[in-house]
């Protein structure tokens, strides 16, 4: 509403009309696709040249629970995105801190060669991924399938989390000890309350990438261990439009959430480095 | 650890003990960064470092051997025209829909800097892409430019012209564009935050000294804003080079070095991994050759400021 609002003011000012012509247009240009994906989740008997659905109508989602075993897949993918949450975080707050806080030789090469796997497309060392847990019986695990998100979410970990720890100020820990705080009470009062935040981004990052990755996961999944993007694929293959829109929204919901949770404290530079499993 | 090279003296244990400690104390520093480092690299080498060499060394093997050496498996590709034309159609894509990123970015953050009605609103929606998963987005896509889409009823009742459906799914420049659609976000938030940290007294001078809008915007903000754009539209580049899920559900007919990768182990039995391996190098290779090119360019004078 704000936005015709506003549409019809820059109108009425005669200023701005280009820009907003081209922010409505590329709001429309974004939202669309939703619009029709919801849409389609919840018509019945939509076909030919119709704008909107004619009948409305729930049974998509009871077929995409029920068919599609939607509670299962859901289980699945947060079994993994914690299983890969953990491992990254751990992963990354102790590189984090190496990075961050100790000296040492040839940090930015190392740094850089840790990061390396940004640089390539997941898909090359997925064939080599998914080889190995072959090998090592992983495939179809949760835990092979957590260690393959790993492997994509470890290096934002690692930078977000040596970004945190770098700007960890010295003199507050030098104040608190002066003040009588010991080494425990230090951690628990001074350092946590400071690292918390980009601990949790780390996490929000890492669980966002585990829930969208895509390419490791279809190459590392199993029967078992069907998660909602590989669901959602599956789906569009069986060429069920509707079903797969249900799943989509169902899928879509908690991405937007956090999206809506994150954005108020997390610039958006910062996500640009982070999300995505392509 | 390392202290007990010298030849076992009696009290064997004791001296070795000693010697522990006093490793430990010279080199308590190093032993340290190397434990905090330790499962990082053992991430890197386990699910990064290995898998790559095991796909170098699979990519030289003789299809559905253990042992031998070839090069058949590049030649065969790289021989191939059809194998030529999937390379050709990965760069046509990263590169087609990099710039039209780059041409979408620019004007967007230039208004969206204005600060005008709702533009929180504007930039929470050009993070949406980021955030879902590109396969929902191809969903949506496909379903909104399809046949019986929006774009086509609106085409159809308000276009008086047009009397068929316009095709825009399995179409290369309808491939393009949801590349677009997908990693644009990547070259305008940088943008934006290359327009935002832009001193706007640098502008005003400009303006001072005689320019009109459009020259302050050719000859000051563009040039100033150079780095910025080149380095979120790198970040494009790779995405959209890498992008595998949206080309296997949208691309049709049009496969990219990633689908056909997925190809190669998924279609053919038994699976092709020989095959596979080798265009995965190709393709990893040609990333990481086009990415130096680029950089080095950037580097050299992409802009007048540089990046840092």
């Amino acid at each position: 509403m704000t936005l015709m609002k506003a549409y019809l003011r820059g109108l009425w000012e005669g200023k701005f009309i280009l820009g907003y012509t081209l922010l409505l247009s590329l709001t429309l240009f974004i939202a669309a696709p939703f619009l029709m994906i919801a849409l389609r989740s919840v018509g019945k008997g939509w076909f030919g040249r119709l704008w909107l659905p004619p009948q409305l109508t729930l049974d998509w989602y009871r077929w995409a629970v029920e068919v599609g075993n939607i509670p299962e897949v859901m289980k699945n993918t947060l079994i993994i995105g914690a299983i890969a949450v953990i491992v990254s975080t751990v992963i990354g707050i102790f590189a984090g801190w190496a990075f961050g806080r100790r000296q040492m030789p040839g940090k930015e090469v190392l740094m850089a060669i840790i990061l390396l796997p940004r640089m390539i497309p997941p898909i090359t060392y997925a064939l080599g991924v998914a080889k190995i847990f072959y090998t090592l019986e992983l495939v179809d695990t949760y835990l092979g399938v957590a260690m393959a998100h790993v492997s994509v979410c470890a290096p934002y970990a690692i930078l977000v989390l040596s970004a945190t720890f770098e700007g960890l100020d010295e003199r507050v820990l030098e104040a608190a000890g002066v003040c009588g705080a010991n080494t425990i009470k230090r951690f628990i009062y001074v350092v946590l309350p400071l690292i918390l935040p980009g601990i949790l981004a780390s996490m929000i990052f890492s669980f966002t990438h585990s829930y969208n990755e895509f390419t490791l996961t279809l190459l590392t999944y199993g029967p078992n261990t069907v998660t909602l993007p590989i669901r959602t694929y599956l789906a569009v293959g069986d060429g069920y439009w509707e079903i797969t829109s249900a799943m989509a929204v169902i899928m879509v919901v908690p991405s937007l959430l956090i999206l809506a949770m994150i954005q108020r404290r997390a610039k958006p530079e910062k996500l640009v480095g982070g999300f995505k499993g392509v | 650890m390392g202290a007990g090279n010298d030849p076992p003296p009696p009290f064997a244990a004791a001296v070795q003990r000693d010697g522990m400690t006093a490793f430990w104390r010279t080199h308590q520093s190093t032993l340290v960064t190397v434990f905090l480092l330790l499962p990082a690299l053992a991430g890197f080498f386990g699910l990064f470092f290995y898998p790559m060499l095991l796909t170098v060394i699979l990519s030289f093997r003789p299809e559905g051997h253990e042992v031998g050496w070839t090069l058949e498996n590049y030649t065969r590709f790289l021989a191939d025209p059809d194998g030529r034309w999937v390379i050709l159609l990965t760069f046509i894509l990263a590169l087609g829909s990099t710039a039209l990123s780059v041409l979408l970015s620019v004007p967007l953050s230039l208004i969206l800097r204005e600060k005008v009605r709702g533009h929180q609103f504007y930039r929470l929606m050009i993070l949406v892409p980021l955030v879902i998963p590109g396969l929902i987005g191809a969903l949506g896509l496909l379903l909104f430019w399809g046949s019986r889409g929006w774009f086509n009823l609106f085409l159809l009742q308000f276009m008086p012209f047009v009397q068929r459906p316009v095709a825009v799914n399995y179409t290369i420049h309808g491939l393009t564009m949801f590349y677009v659609w997908l990693y644009f976000p990547y070259t305008c938030v940088t943008t934006m935050s290359a327009l935002e940290s832009l001193d706007r007294s640098i502008e005003e001078a400009g303006a001072v000294s005689g320019a009109n809008r459009w020259q302050v915007l050719r000859y000051i903000v563009l040039p100033l804003i150079t780095p910025g754009i080149l380095a979120g539209s790198v970040l494009t580049f790779m995405a959209a080079f890498g992008a595998f899920s949206v080309p296997l559900i949208a691309g049709g007919n049009y496969r990219p070095l990633a689908v056909e990768i997925y190809k190669q182990i998924s279609i053919p039995i038994p699976a092709r991994w020989s095959a596979a391996s080798a265009i995965a190098m190709i393709m990893g290779l040609l990333q990481v050759a086009f990415l130096t090119l680029y950089m080095r360019f950037v580097r050299r004078g992409g802009g007048t400021g540089g990046p840092r």
